[in-house]
């Protein structure tokens, strides 16, 4: 039977519980009550933020020679098993990469892809995708790069210079291309939470529902495969699942 | 926002080694050798460093890199920029891996003479901290000003694994005095990355 934790309680053991020293029964207690309060929940992020930082001042080693081609070859080839993997072509993904060692792997796209990563969040996928696109290519001395085309996101407000960003690739022949945006409407000072629509927009008027995603606090970022036309694509619209526009972007070619 | 910054990464061609971390860290599921081999060149030292604090054994300390490593492989994708530095998140794994690893092994805490040691290098601010983020320095500035006996308990508990009871046998204090100790030098440390002039963690 787990005794009944208070705010106040919680407030006294929080910190033992966010360094991971609570004993096993009170560490129990403890994520009852989190369980169900916000508030204490909210705290104990911080203090295991606090936790996180301290562990990250703790001085550097060097392990012994040899020590990173040990664990690289050691890390599973077979990317297949990969839990959770979205990208369903990790596969064939990996056969090539691995085809591509003797070459110099020339990461243009990807590097815009982990630039807007870095900045707004991590997209493992787009990201993986990215860096597909141009080790699939034959030959280090022909770079084949397609165009990314990226966009700035205005607030529908029309207040401060930028809520987000959205990109669009075509994707290689024979492969998919796919959308990424990143969104910051909070800069933008609106704060909206919940369901939005990515909308892309055709220079002949039509619009495409490419797919939903969730912002918490204005801010979210979203990546999907799509069928993206450089000729024919102008922009893109995100919308409130009630169909009000939060914000637009016209595409340039990058 | 950032968008400059885009658009110069986006004209030029960029080597692997000069790759941002997450990027590293995505381009792990493509088996590539090559962005294998350099991202654990680029983190090794961060997360043997935290594997050798903990368990004082070279070689326990390289299986649990090791293992660290092959965790990070298997769960790339669960990493979350928002929550930290690919560093913070590598770090964090081979700290859970070490502590595991020394209860398993031996139930005494550290040595004394380590703990002290520890606990000057965490504080110290030679030039080549300089370079640190901001978080970090001013972590590492707020665990200095702690009192000693904080700074003991709070080493004890964050980096060692040790629990308030653990504490409380080794400084030969009541339990009461040793959770005081780490809540207020946790409250403490809270409250400086609470400060209005920072911003989110991570970013």
């Amino acid at each position: 039977m787990v005794s009944d934790v208070t705010c106040e309680k919680l407030r006294e053991i929080g910190a033992e519980m966010a360094l991971g020293v609570l004993p096993g029964r009170e560490r129990a207690a403890a994520a009852a009550h989190l369980d169900r309060c916000a508030a204490c929940r909210e705290y104990i992020e911080h203090m295991t933020l606090v936790g996180d930082g301290l562990i990250g001042l703790v001085p550097g080693s060097e392990p012994p020679l040899g020590f990173e081609t040990r664990v690289a070859r050691r890390l599973p080839q077979d990317v297949t098993a990969h839990e959770g993997e979205p990208h369903t072509r990790a596969s064939d993904l990996a056969h090539k990469a691995v085809r591509s060692r003797a070459r110099r792997v020339r990461l243009w796209v990807a590097s815009a892809a982990a630039a807007f990563a870095l900045a707004c969040g991590f997209t493992g996928w787009a990201v993986g995708t990215a860096i597909e696109s141009v080790t699939a290519s034959s030959s280090p001395a022909v770079e084949i790069q397609t165009p990314l085309m990226e966009g700035e996101l205005t607030s529908a407000s029309g207040l401060g210079p930028s809520a987000g960003d959205i990109y669009a690739h075509p994707g290689d022949p024979g492969k998919p291309g796919w959308i990424y945006m990143t969104v910051d409407l909070a800069a933008v000072g609106t704060p909206y939470s919940g369901k939005v629509v990515c909308l892309l927009e055709r220079t002949d008027g039509t619009t495409i529902r490419v797919g939903t995603f969730t912002l918490s606090n204005g801010r979210g970022d979203w990546g999907a495969a799509a069928s993206v036309d450089p000729a024919a694509l102008s922009g893109a619209r995100l919308t409130a699942s009630d169909g009000t526009v939060l914000a637009t972007g016209d595409f340039e070619t990058g | 926002m950032g968008a400059d910054r885009i658009y110069k990464c986006a004209e030029l061609p960029v080597p692997v080694s000069r790759l941002p971390d997450e990027a590293l860290l995505s381009g792990l599921a493509t088996g590539d050798p090559e962005l294998a081999v350099t991202f654990v060149r680029r983190f090794q030292r961060a997360v043997f460093g935290v594997a050798i604090a903990v368990t004082g054994d070279r070689q326990l300390a390289e299986d649990i890199a090791q293992q660290t490593f092959e965790r990070a492989w298997r769960h790339a994708q669960i990493y979350d920029s928002r929550r930290g530095s690919v560093t913070t998140w590598l770090t964090t794994i081979a700290h859970n891996l070490a502590i595991d690893a020394v209860r398993a092994r031996r139930t005494e805490p550290v040595a004394p003479e380590d703990l002290d040691a520890l606990l000057d290098v965490v504080t110290e601010t030679p030039e080549q901290w300089a370079l640190a983020d901001e978080a970090s320095s001013q972590l590492r500035a707020a665990v200095a000003q702690l009192p000693r006996e904080q700074g003991r308990a709070l080493v004890m508990a964050g980096i060692y694994g040790m629990t308030a009871q653990q504490i409380a046998d080794w400084e030969k204090i009541p339990l009461g005095t040793a959770k005081t100790r780490i809540r207020t030098a946790m409250g403490k440390l809270r409250n400086t990355l609470a400060s209005p002039d920072r911003g989110d963690h991570g970013q």
